[in-house]
């Protein structure tokens, strides 16, 4: 026998993840549905030598799909015909749980329920009599905690050693059954039948497209047929049998407790909900967040970067010093200086992983887009996606990963589009430059306004989006709050390995290629000086392109490239191109190699103690600490700057194509399009509202 | 009445829930069939979305949608 395909279908927040992820552990594999950014995880485990290929379909509440997450676990269901589904359900919930249930087990396939957190459903006094409960609903069902693994091994001695029978349907009431008899003749081939004929009565459209016209015409005449009988459409008939043959089945099955207790969930809610204190608290939370990613992850980001530029690139340098000069530089700069970039944002990531996957396990998530949802609706964005936007001013890559989070394909494209425009750390350098020289008076409320424009443009933009790209009604904001629930450090980790693995993987390998591209552009003819490379000269020839924007010389232009690499870079490269660039660090110290490895670690482990010292030893954050030095740089360009155009320029800067490792990020979870259209609108808007403020100042009298 | 009108605390009978197919079905699926009681719980901070319970969940919608479920004060 070949490969068992086994499908774990439930609703949202029933913990299927951790399901798969207690039977898969490690070997779970996380990618895109074909054509969409839907999360896929998937994984093939050997279990007494039979090989099971599981799949986690996107959670859902019926099989009528409402989304593209639903209708991708629908197509699934109807197209791949699994060998097995899994039925994930919350035993806390079952009669709501059990609604997707009376759809399944109409599709004619095995199927067996595991009756997840069960331990809470113990604790919280309901119980079950789980004999007839099978009886019943002619399945078989396991009570199963998935976060500690519990029935994890009954529910596999289930699927890989016994006959899973196909499961009867639940049966009606004679009215409808008479009415499902009645349409029976008029489905599609290979649908099955039971299932196809309670979505054409549900008046399901995409059933009802898939018939001919013949059987269209006379599906409509049983539907309008049903409902001068019930008096109701079918849709509300069908609805309230289910319903009623779940009730039938708890009423013989379950025990409630008398009396319900205020769950933890009430209280938390109590405060977390508050009309005064929900947005409060949420602020606190993003803020906690946004503190505890970044200065926790700073000081690790340093030591990777010193460990790949002090160490590794010094003694690979030392290695091939035979080579000639420009490969020496392709090899060092190029390729170790571009998987050293990929490498840098792996502490990062691994903070935002965790705090994210915290926020989004404990079911705070739900809350913060319940709370926030009427003030981002303003420029046509569910609540959640402030989370995204505001990582965005640490840095834009893990905000592009934090879109995840939101349940629409359409509000994570929409907002993967707009986190470009949010002002990150690495640009605060180049404000430091250019505010030192040309507004020493005012830097903190210049600094302050390249933040405002941001925001500002970033709602215009979702504006104009919306209206023009992303037509249509905005999704019905119909969600569940579930309870809350402390994750598992195991769920975190396995969270947040595999989307690391993807990260290095993907997106990795990607931004290298690139880095060693640009190295090419700027350093091609090798030594020639900057004019004469083939940056310099490309930036040459459209410099007259930014006339309108108030910059009249090709360095500044050229410095925008460079930047992609990383936005602080523009400051360096603009050093290098004015041709007062500092002089290169030689004449470092003479050490052996085990002296160096000695050092990295005993700074590998200085790095964790300062990070938490960073994390928390204050209140405050690092992240908007600007430091400005004099130097070189700012000579040349207060004379090639007017305070207009160094506005302007800072504005092209904040707004201007976000760098590599963003559009990677962006390529590996929405792919080339979106990556295309980010990158145009990265160049036309910067565009836009340089000349404008340009433009606008002159008119204005400013210069 | 509509569902969109009621205040925090109060209690009612779902009558009817009327709009296009898809969201209804949607609404139905999560449990706001005919004769079933809800419990308004909360109003988000800015006025907008409401929180209800139904069948044991918590369910959050915006206004808009609960203007399509028409129910009965108890």
């Amino acid at each position: 026998m070949g490969k068992l395909k086994v499908a774990f279908v439930g609703n949202p927040n029933v913990g299927k993840t951790a399901l798969i992820n207690a039977i898969a552990g490690t070997k779970l594999k996380v990618g895109n549905w074909p054509g969409v950014t839907v999360e896929k995880k998937e994984a093939t485990v050997k279990v007494d030598g039979k090989e099971l290929y599981l799949v986690d379909l996107p959670g859902v509440y019926s099989l009528s799909p409402f989304t593209i997450e639903e209708r991708i676990t629908r197509d699934f269901l109807l197209k791949e015909r699994p060998d097995v589904i899994v039925n994930v359900v919350d035993s806390t919930n079952l009669e709501r749980n059990l609604y997707l249930t009376t759809q399944i087990l109409e599709l004619g396939i095995p199927t067996v329920i595991a009756l997840n957190v069960w331990d809470e459903f113990r604790s919280l006094g309901y119980s079950l009599n789980l004999d007839k409960f099978e009886e019943l609903l002619g399945v078989k069902a396991v009570p199963t905690v998935a976060t500690k693994g519990e029935g994890v091994k009954e529910l596999l001695r289930l699927i890989t050693e016994e006959e899973i029978p196909i499961p009867k349907p639940p049966t009606y009431s004679q009215d409808l059954e008479y009415f499902i008899k009645k349409v029976e003749p008029y489905v599609p081939k290979g649908m099955p039948k039971r299932w196809t004929s309670l979505k054409i009565l549900e008046e399901d459209e995409l059933i009802l497209k898939e018939l001919s016209d013949k059987s269209a015409q006379a599906v409509k005449g049983i539907l309008r047929e049903l409902e001068s009988f019930f008096g109701e459409s079918g849709n509300s008939v069908v609805a309230e049998e289910r319903y009623g043959f779940i009730r039938g089945v708890l009423k013989q099955t379950l025990r409630e407790p008398v009396g319900k207790k205020r769950t933890l969930t009430d209280v938390l809610d109590a405060i977390f909900l508050n009309r005064l204190l929900g947005i409060p608290t949420f602020l606190l939370i993003i803020y906690l967040v946004f503190k505890l990613t970044f200065d926790g992850s700073g000081p690790l980001i340093d030591w990777t970067d010193g460990f790949i530029n002090d160490f590794v690139a010094k003694w690979v340098s030392a290695a091939i010093s035979g080579l000639p000069e420009w490969l020496q530089s392709l090899i060092v700069d190029g390729i170790i200086g571009g998987v050293g970039t990929v490498l840098t944002f792996v502490p990062l990531l691994l903070f935002l992983y965790f705090f994210l996957a915290l926020l989004e396990e404990s079911g705070y998530m739900a809350r913060a887009a319940f709370v926030m949802d009427r003030l981002m609706r303003v420029i046509g964005l569910p609540g959640k996606s402030f989370v995204p936007m505001i990582i965005g001013f640490g840095c834009n890559v893990p905000a592009i990963y934090a879109t995840r989070t939101l349940e629409s394909e359409r509000d994570r494209k929409l907002t993967a589009l707009l986190v470009p425009f949010m002002s990150c750390g690495a640009r605060l350098p180049i404000y430091a430059l250019f505010t030192a020289v040309f507004f020493k008076e005012h830097q903190a409320e210049v600094v302050f306004s390249m933040y405002v424009i941001g925001i500002v443009v970033a709602a215009t933009v979702g504006v104009l989006l919306k209206k023009f790209f992303f037509k249509g009604s905005a999704e019905a904001f119909v969600m569940e709050l579930p309870p809350y629930r402390i994750p598992t450090l195991k769920m975190l980790w396995t969270s947040i390995s595999v989307k690391l693995g993807a990260f290095l993987k993907k997106a990795g390998t990607v931004i290298t290629a690139t880095m060693v591209l640009l190295w090419a552009l700027i350093n091609v003819p090798y030594g020639a000086p900057p004019k004469d490379t083939i940056l310099g000269k490309t930036a040459s020839a459209i410099a007259p392109l930014f006339y309108p924007t108030g910059i009249k010389s090709w360095e500044p232009v050229a410095a925008l490239i460079p930047g992609t690499i990383a936005k602080e870079v523009v400051v360096g490269a603009l050093g290098q191109l004015y041709g007062v660039g500092e002089d290169e660090e030689e004449g470092e110290e003479k050490s052996s190699f085990t002296q160096d490895l000695k050092e990295q670690v005993v700074g590998f482990g200085q790095a964790v103690k300062d990070s938490f010292v960073a994390m928390f030893g204050s209140f405050k954050t690092g992240v908007f600490e600007v430091e400005s030095e004099e130097g070189p740089v700012s000579k040349a360009i207060s004379k090639a700057f007017t305070p207009l155009s160094a506005f302007s320029y800072m504005v092209l800067c904040l707004l201007w194509i976000p760098c590599i490792v963003t559009l990677g990020a962006i390529y590996q979870e929405f792919g080339t399009r979106l990556t295309l259209a980010s990158i145009t609108l990265t160049t036309i808007v910067p565009y836009v509202v340089s000349t404008l403020v340009y433009v606008g100042g002159r008119l204005i009298g400013i210069n | 009445m509509k569902l969109s009108e009621l205040k925090v605390g109060q209690r009612a009978k779902v009558v009817r829930v009327k709009s296009n197919p898809e969201l209804s079905r949607k609404l139905r699926a999560m449990g706001l069939i005919k004769g079933e009681v809800i419990t308004v719980e909360k109003v988000a901070p800015l006025g907008d979305p409401i929180e209800i319970r139904v069948k044991g969940t918590k369910l959050s919608l915006r206004k808009k949608e609960a203007e399509n479920v028409e129910v009965e004060v108890i």
